[in-house]
C-alpha cells in the first residue's frame, strides 16, 4: 500500500509554551479508515491541522504524497504546483461549521474551493448542483450560513469539501451536535465513502461510531503522545487502555460491540447487581 | 461524591413575589437595541425578495444608476427641483413594492441625526449674516463671549434656514436613493455590484465576510448577556456593569481575532492562497442597459439644470 502522510518525530507546542503534539510517528495509507481518539485537550485537532498543512511541526518531519511539507515551501504566495494538488487532495472539515461557512450564500461556499483550485466556471456550477443534490440540501442552496441549524452547516460543511473531490478527507469531531438521525446519516455516508476508497480520518472521542467508520483507531494519551496504534475492535476492547487514557469512565460496560454508559444515578430500587471494569 | 451543603433542598414556598422595580438596565437596552437594528435589517431582505420594478433590475445597473442620481442631487440647488427627485424616490419606492411609509420612516430616522446638526448653525446670524426671520434675543452692543464678539441681536435668518432646508432635503434625497438601492437588493449580491464600479474584489470579499461574522459575534454577545442575566442573583452598580461591558468588549475581540486565524485555515484549506476566484453570474438584460441610460440622462438633466444651462 502506498503511503500518503508520513509523520517523523513530530511534536508541536503553541506559541513555544503549551505542548499539544509530542513525538508522533506515524503513518497512513492511500484507502485507510482511521479514527484518532483522544480525551479533550489530547492534540487531535492540531494532529488534523499538521496533517492539512494547515501548521507545521515545531520539530520532527512531515511528508505527505512523498514531499515534505515545510512553511517555506507551503505558504509561499506564488503559486505552488504541489500545494494546489494537495488542497485538491486533502479535504479538511473543522470542528467549528461556523469558521468554515464564511461566505454570503450556501451555493457560493461550495463554489468557493473549486473556482480556487481553477476548476473552470461551468464545471463548478456543474459539480454544486451535484453536492447539492447528494447531501439533500438543494433546499438551502440561497441561504444565508447564519440562518442554517447545527446540522445543516455541518452538512453544507461536508459538501463544501466534498465538491473538491478528496481522496483523503479529515474530519474533526464531525458527530459532535447532531441528532441522532444525522449521525446516522453521517456514518453511513463516511462508510461509503471508505467503500469506495478514499481515506477518511476522524478525530473524535464519541466511542460509539468509531468502530463503524474505522478500521484502525490511533489512541492519543493525554500525554500528547501516541498510546496505541492499531485495529479499532481490538483497541475497543482494550478496557484498560481506554481507561488509563481517560476515555472511559469506569462505570461504562461493553453490550455486544457497543460502549455503553450505565450510570449509578438511579435509585435504590432499580440497582442491580454489575461488575466494574476495575 | 458531592459536598454536604449541596444536598440541602429549599423545598419551602417562595416568600416574595415578582413586582415592577424600574427600567431596564443599560447593557440590556444597549443590546436590546441593537438586536431590534438587526432585526429589521432583516425585514428589508424581505424586501429584497419582492417582485418590484427595482428588484427586476441587475444590481450593477442599480447601483450605477444610484451613483448617478446622487451625484446629480448633490449639485442642485434648488429646493423645488430636489423635493421632485425625492417625491421620485418615493414613487420608485412604491413601484418596487416598499411600504412607503416604512421607507419615509426609514430615512428620516437618520436625517436629523446627520444632516440636522450640522445645518442647524447656519440658520443663526452669529454664523452665516442675513435677513432676520425671527428675532430670538436682544443683546445690545459690544457683547462678547471670550475672544468672540456677538451682534447686536441674535436672530434666525431667511437665507439661513433656505440654505439649511434645502442641505437637509438634499441629504434626505441622497438618503432616499441609498436606501432605495440597499433594501431592494440583497445584501450579498449588492456587494458583489461594487465590483463593477471597480472595487477590488479582495475588499468586495472582505465586506462580505464582514457582514456573515457581525452576525455569528451578535450572537455569541447575545448568549454573553443571557449566561450573565441567568446567574445575576442581585442587580449590581451601573460601575461595575459598565466594567463587566468593557470585560467582554476585549474578549470578543479575542475571539474574533482567534475565529479569523481559523477561518483563514479554513480558506487556506480548500486552496485559497491571497488571490481570491470569483464566478461572475451577472447577466445584463436590454431593460438595464435602458434603466441605466435612463438614470444617467436624468442626471445630465438634472445638472444641466443646477448650472444654469437649462431654465425651468
Amino acid at each position: 500500500m502506498d503511503t500518503i502522510f508520513d509523520l517523523r518525530n513530530i511534536s508541536y507546542s503553541y506559541v513555544g509554551k503549551i505542548n499539544a503534539l509530542k513525538d508522533i510517528s506515524l503513518k497512513i495509507n492511500r484507502g485507510e479508515q482511521v479514527s484518532i481518539i483522544g480525551t479533550n485537550g489530547s492534540g487531535k485537532s492540531t494532529l488534523l491541522a499538521i496533517l492539512n498543512g494547515l501548521i507545521y511541526p515545531t520539530s520532527g518531519d512531515f511528508y505527505a504524497f512523498d514531499n515534505q511539507i515545510t512553511e517555506d515551501v507551503f505558504d509561499a504566495i506564488k503559486d505552488n504546483e504541489f500545494r494546489s494538488y494537495f488542497r485538491t487532495k486533502v479535504g479538511f472539515v473543522f470542528q467549528n461549521s461556523d469558521v468554515q461557512l464564511f461566505s454570503p450564500t450556501v451555493y457560493e461556499e461550495i463554489a468557493f474551493g473549486p473556482l480556487q483550485l481553477d476548476v473552470p466556471p461551468e464545471e463548478v456550477k456543474h459539480r454544486v448542483e451535484d453536492v447539492l443534490e447528494i447531501m439533500e440540501i438543494t433546499k438551502l442552496r440561497d441561504r444565508s450560513p447564519h440562518t442554517l441549524s447545527g446540522g445543516e452547516k455541518k452538512k453544507v460543511c461536508i459538501a463544501t469539501v466534498l465538491v473538491n473531490n478528496p481522496d483523503v478527507l479529515l474530519l474533526d469531531e464531525p458527530t459532535a451536535g447532531l441528532d441522532p438521525r444525522t449521525q446516522l446519516w453521517l456514518v453511513e455516508f463516511l462508510q461509503e465513502l471508505g467503500r469506495s476508497g478514499k481515506t477518511v480520518i476522524t478525530a473524535t472521542h464519541d466511542l460509539e461510531t468509531i468502530e463503524q467508520i474505522s478500521k484502525r483507531a490511533i489512541v492519543m494519551g493525554e500525554d500528547h503522545g501516541v498510546k496505541v496504534d492499531g485495529e479499532t475492535v481490538k483497541v475497543l476492547d482494550d478496557m484498560a487502555l481506554l481507561l488509563s487514557v481517560n476515555l472511559i469512565h469506569e462505570h461504562m460496560h461493553i453490550h455486544g460491540k457497543t460502549v455503553h454508559e450505565h450510570l449509578h444515578a438511579h435509585g435504590k430500587e432499580k440497582e442491580h447487581a454489575h461488575q466494574h471494569l476495575t | 461524591m458531592i459536598p454536604d451543603w449541596m444536598k440541602e433542598v429549599d423545598v419551602g414556598p417562595c416568600r416574595c413575589s415578582a413586582v415592577y422595580h424600574g427600567k431596564k438596565g443599560f447593557v440590556g437596552k444597549t443590546i436590546d437595541g441593537i438586536f431590534s437594528f438587526l432585526q429589521e435589517a432583516f425585514v428589508s431582505e424581505t424586501y429584497a425578495k419582492r417582485d418590484g420594478l427595482l428588484q427586476g433590475l441587475d444590481p450593477r445597473a442599480k447601483l450605477i444608476s444610484i451613483l448617478a442620481v446622487i451625484f446629480a442631487t448633490s449639485m442642485i440647488g434648488d429646493l423645488y427641483l430636489l423635493i421632485i427627485v425625492y417625491l421620485l424616490t418615493l414613487l420608485f419606492a412604491y413601484l418596487s413594492k416598499v411600504d412607503v411609509l416604512f421607507f419615509i420612516k426609514r430615512v428620516w430616522l437618520f436625517i436629523p441625526i446627520f444632516a440636522g446638526i450640522i445645518a442647524l448653525p447656519m440658520v443663526f446670524n452669529v454664523f452665516f449674516p442675513g435677513d432676520p426671520l425671527i428675532l430670538l434675543a436682544y443683546l445690545g452692543p459690544g457683547v462678547h463671549i471670550g475672544p468672540f464678539s456677538l451682534p447686536d441681536s441674535i436672530f434666525i435668518t431667511k437665507q439661513g434656514v433656505n440654505l439649511a432646508v434645502i442641505f437637509t432635503m438634499r441629504v434626505a434625497t441622497c438618503v432616499s436613493a441609498v436606501v432605495l438601492l440597499f433594501i431592494t437588493t440583497p445584501q450579498q449580491v449588492l456587494f458583489k455590484s461594487l465590483r463593477s464600479v471597480g472595487v477590488p474584489k479582495i475588499y468586495v470579499l472582505t465586506l462580505e465576510m464582514a457582514y456573515r461574522y457581525i452576525f455569528l459575534l451578535m450572537d455569541m454577545v447575545r448568549e454573553m448577556y443571557a449566561a450573565k442575566k441567568a446567574r445575576t442573583i442581585k442587580s449590581r452598580s451601573m460601575f461595575e456593569e459598565q466594567k463587566w461591558v468593557g470585560g467582554r468588549m476585549g474578549y470578543t475581540l479575542i475571539r474574533s481575532i482567534d475565529m479569523s486565524e481559523k477561518v483563514h485555515m479554513a480558506m487556506m484549506s480548500r486552496g485559497f492562497n491571497g488571490d481570491v476566484k470569483v464566478m461572475q453570474q451577472f447577466k445584463m438584460k436590454n431593460r438595464d442597459y435602458f434603466a441605466v441610460a435612463a438614470a444617467i440622462s436624468l442626471s445630465v438633466l438634472l445638472v444641466l439644470i443646477a448650472q444654469d444651462f437649462i431654465r425651468v
